[in-house]
């Protein structure tokens, strides 16, 4: 072998090495199962350790994995420059904040031009619930947050609601039970257990802690209320999944558990919830607060139902520098004549207080209320920097939303579609993959085998390209690979065909190989840069659908010309290797 | 295994039958897109909405058009799509709209499929969605897919489609002309433009739509038929230098038959590829593999019988009498 092959082999080693490894978490998410995917929705530390498994597979676009594809307009007629992008961010900020909501991994929001905004949300059980939560006009409140001391009779309140409910479910599953197995004593023993199990859990549950017993020992209530307690939670399916913190923030003791947000906020959206606590409700703040370690919690607030302002009385809002301690911002805003005067009355009744902003039912803060505000303008300060006073700012003008928003666009793919298509999808690559295995072995014999080589090298390097490079895999780019491996047999055709000339005019076989690949190489390169201006050009104006195809058709062509010109070579001369071969398997 | 072995057709003698035959077949595809009014265009480019809904217990399609078309809505097509108990409603933007956009109304060009902020939702698609369930009582519907395109995008992605369209054939002849000659381009390019018309000849004649995703197919099969043409163009090119004392008629019709072999094998594993798609990709990628089968075949044979003799027509015209030009290398 000489030295260039040398090179050309270790190459291609190292290469197939790489995409085989870049490979390998993709083949991982393949072999989680379907039960352990299912039970991920309840279990969290599997949903976790499944999560960061699918984080460096392939991306499956929203096609395959089902999901909601929106592109929102923001009318923007009649306002000047400035308007228009502070409107775009408005809009963007409520979006935010809405999706937030859902609970969808890995939201995307983006804007896209001047005017537009587009939403992105993979594997969205409910499309329906999702657009009609988005379609929501923006609520901005400021609510009284109650006090303490209200919060434990409330939290009880919520735990008599859903411990029924987990009763019912038990019983049920019990009866299932007894009717799978037709036994009655089987059954009989199976109620028992049941009923061990709920006794024991009782017991324990008493013995626990009282969490607000002892709200001035953060640590201790902190141990009992971790959430891991089972026996706690089986007793106290709303508060077990809360804690206690107070003293953090003075605005409330509560907190919940970012990986508890989804199923808390389930709770929360319960119509019965609304019908027990009546003039209260508990509201979840926009973001989790960092308190090391990994550990992230949000703050939950009980508040009242009734809103002492809306969004629709606040005419402005802006962040500027807190005059009194530098270095900090503040965010003033002022009101309409009406919010003026009801907001005079509620601070000066209420000093001393904490008044809860919240957009569509979760809170961004709550300051306390230092003072009656009377002239209708006031300002909210804080610790706040710079970015931190223009959100919220830039929040409190959301809540008045000064233009419309449309849909202009929406791809939304159910669930089932999603997982319909990726079957039919990989079926149709398989089928055609295998056909044309089979026609090329037959047809080339031994050089069909390395041609053969080629193709499955050249798939497995264009996944790994599409997983490391966090490209994402759709239908009509599952259509772009099984072009590919249509197209990728030409480079090898063109070769194999030139040896054969080559041979028919009787060159030794080595020196026909040679010239065979010397031949096709002028022109594989020549069809293959056409094929590829075709590709770059839907990739650049191509959207949604398109760019997907044109992302793998783009990539097969580059990498089924590496397996045919440098890997295929590679193999075709160390087969033909000895001088004195007569005859060539092709 | 061997296809041909020194094949000897003559491809160039058959020129003429080869271009009266196209050209019928794409006055034919024209005529075929008059009588239709163009390709019907998908709502993508037209604005409008597309429902895929399971129904369970599964109405005929008379049912679902009947009981739309009781509830006042208009130009609402139904099919069933892939399998029984599924079905595709198509709609297009409510007249209202599209009026308003004609009569050059900002507000309604950027209105959208449903609004977001305003008082009321304007959703179409889910107010037929939820007409569709009051007057089918007792069953089950599923949405499994929704796409909906309001004017203004459907206006851009025309606009962007025909762009894309143009660039890649732009540049394709720039690139070939550079490679080769500026001649080699243009009879590339009549050979591409010969494809795709009679491409959406059929697809006007079956009555299919035009979509995002068909334009990726025709961009693909522009691609592929490009690569069947250069791979000859550059047989002929070495040809020319190797055979100077041959016609230029015989060195073309010699560099198509050396290449038969490979355009065969390549259009036939293609072939195999693209029919998989077409019957086991499932419903949504149905049309898309539908152009893909029909352009590989229109591809090769205007690879062979198309691109190829143009340029012995072409020059024929321009050296009258004269043997050959050496200018081809």
């Amino acid at each position: 072998m000489n030295r260039s092959l040398q090179i050309k082999a270790g190459l291609t080693i190292v290469i197939l090495l790489f995409s085989l490894y870049g490979l390998l978490p993709t083949f991982k998410a393949l072999s989680v199962s379907k039960a352990d995917r299912e039970a991920a929705v309840e279990n969290h530390d599997l949903a976790a350790e499944i999560a960061e498994i699918d984080a460096n597979a392939i991306k499956r676009g929203l096609d395959l994995k089902g999901g909601m594809y929106l592109v929102l307009e923001v009318d923007q007629e009649g306002m000047n420059q400035s308007e228009a992008e502070d409107a775009l961010m408005r809009v963007k900020e409520i979006l935010y904040n809405r999706i937030d909501k859902f609970g969808v991994s890995e939201p995307e929001i983006t804007t896209f031009g001047s005017s537009r905004i587009v939403v992105k949300l993979p594997g969205l059980q409910d499309p329906e619930r999702a657009k009609n939560l988005l379609g929501q006009t923006a609520r901005l409140e400021f609510r009284m947050v109650r006090p303490d001391a209200e919060i434990q009779p409330a939290l009880e309140k919520m735990d008599q609601l859903f411990l029924a409910e987990a009763t019912e479910a038990v019983e049920e599953t019990v009866d299932e039970m007894a009717a799978e197995a037709g036994d009655p004593e089987v059954a009989a023993e199976v109620t028992e257990d049941v009923d061990a199990a709920l006794e024991e859990a009782e017991a324990e549950a008493d013995s626990a802690t009282n969490p607000f017993g002892e709200l001035d020992d953060p640590l201790a209530t902190d141990d009992s209320l971790a959430g891991a307690d089972e026996a706690f939670l089986l007793e106290h399916p709303f508060s077990g999944l809360l804690l206690a913190q107070p003293g953090v923030i003075g605005s409330t003791p509560l907190f919940v558990r970012e990986e508890n947000v989804a199923r808390v906020q389930a709770m929360l959206d319960d119509p019965r919830v609304a019908r027990k606590l009546r003039t209260s409700e508990f509201q979840l703040e926009m973001e989790p607060m960092d308190f090391g370690q990994g550990q992230q919690l949000r703050p939950v607030y009980l508040v009242e139902t009734k809103p002492i302002l809306t969004g629709d009385q606040l005419t402005d809002a802006i962040s500027t520098a807190n005059p009194e301690r530098p270095g900090l911002w503040q965010v003033n805003f002022s009101l309409n004549s009406r919010g003026a005067r009801t907001f005079a009355k509620v601070t000066g009744e209420n000093v001393g207080r904490f008044l809860a902003i919240s957009l569509d039912g979760r809170i961004s803060s709550a300051p306390v209320i230092q003072g009656k505000i009377p002239s209708g303008s006031g300002s909210i300060s804080g610790s706040f920097t710079n970015n931190e006073a223009s959100d919220l700012a830039l929040l409190l003008r959301a809540g008045a939303l000064p233009t419309d928003v449309y849909i202009a666009e929406e791809r939304t793919v159910g669930p089932s579609l999603g997982s319909d298509s990726i079957r039919m999808g990989v079926n149709a690559a398989l089928y055609g993959s295998l056909m044309v295995i089979i026609f090329i072995l037959i047809y080339y014999r031994m050089s069909g085998l390395v041609t053969v080589l080629a193709l499955l090298s050249n798939i497995i390097i264009l996944m790994a390209v599409l997983a490391q490079f966090d490209l994402v895999l759709t239908l009509p780019g599952i259509a772009g690979i099984i072009l590919t491996v249509g197209m990728a047999v030409d480079a090898n055709v063109l070769i194999n065909e030139r040896i054969r000339e080559e041979l028919r005019k009787d060159k030794t076989i080595r020196a026909s190989v040679q010239s065979g690949y010397a031949n096709a190489t002028r022109t594989i390169v020549d069809a293959n840069v056409t094929t590829l201006i075709a590709g770059a050009i839907l990739l650049w104006f191509g959207t949604g659908p398109i760019k997907g195809f044109a992302v793998t058709l783009s990539i097969g062509i580059l990498t089924s010309m590496f397996t045919a010109l440098v890997m295929t070579r590679v193999l075709m001369e160390f087969l033909t290797r000895n001088q004195g071969q007569k005859k060539m398997s092709i | 295994m061997e296809f041909f072995r020194n094949p000897n057709f003559n491809f160039v003698g058959a020129m003429k039958l080869a271009f009266t035959m196209s050209a019928s077949l794409v006055i034919v595809s024209i005529i075929a897109m008059l009588i239709h009014g163009g390709p019907r265009m998908g709502i993508d480019f037209t604005g409008g909405s597309v429902l895929q809904v399971k129904i369970s217990p599964v109405p005929t399609v008379g049912d679902i058009r009947s009981s739309l078309e009781d509830q006042g809505y208009a130009g609402v097509q139904v099919t069933e799509f892939g399998s029984a108990d599924e079905f595709l409603i198509t709609f297009p933007t409510p007249a209202e709209v599209t009026e308003a956009v004609e009569m050059g109304d900002e507000q309604a060009i950027t209105t959208g499929v449903a609004s977001v902020s305003g008082e009321e939702t304007l959703d179409a698609a889910q107010i037929l969605l939820g007409d569709l369930r009051a007057s089918l009582p007792g069953t089950e519907i599923e949405l499994r897919r929704e796409e909906s395109v309001g004017p203004k995008i459907g206006g851009e992605l025309r606009q962007a489609a025909m762009n894309s369209v143009v660039a890649a054939l732009a540049l394709i002849v720039l690139y070939i002309s550079v490679r080769f000659v500026f001649r080699y381009g243009i009879a590339a390019i009549m050979a591409l433009v010969h494809d795709v018309t009679l491409t959406l000849g059929v697809f006007s004649l079956l009555n299919f739509e035009i979509s995002l995703q068909i334009i990726a197919a025709f961009l693909t099969i522009i691609g592929y038929s490009l690569n069947d043409t250069i791979v000859v163009f550059d047989r002929i090119r070495e040809n020319m230098k190797l055979r100077r004392k041959e016609s230029y008629a015989a060195v073309i019709n010699r560099s198509i038959n050396e290449c038969l072999s490979r355009t065969i094998l390549t259009s036939l594993t293609t072939f195999f590829v693209s029919a998989t798609l077409y019957f086991f990709g499932g419903p949504v990628i149905h049309d898309f593999a539908f152009a893909l089968c029909f352009g590989v075949i229109v591809g090769t044979y205007s690879s062979i019988f198309i691109a190829s003799p143009i340029l012995v027509w072409w020059n024929g015209r321009r050296v009258a009498g004269k043997k050959r030009v050496s200018l081809d290398m």
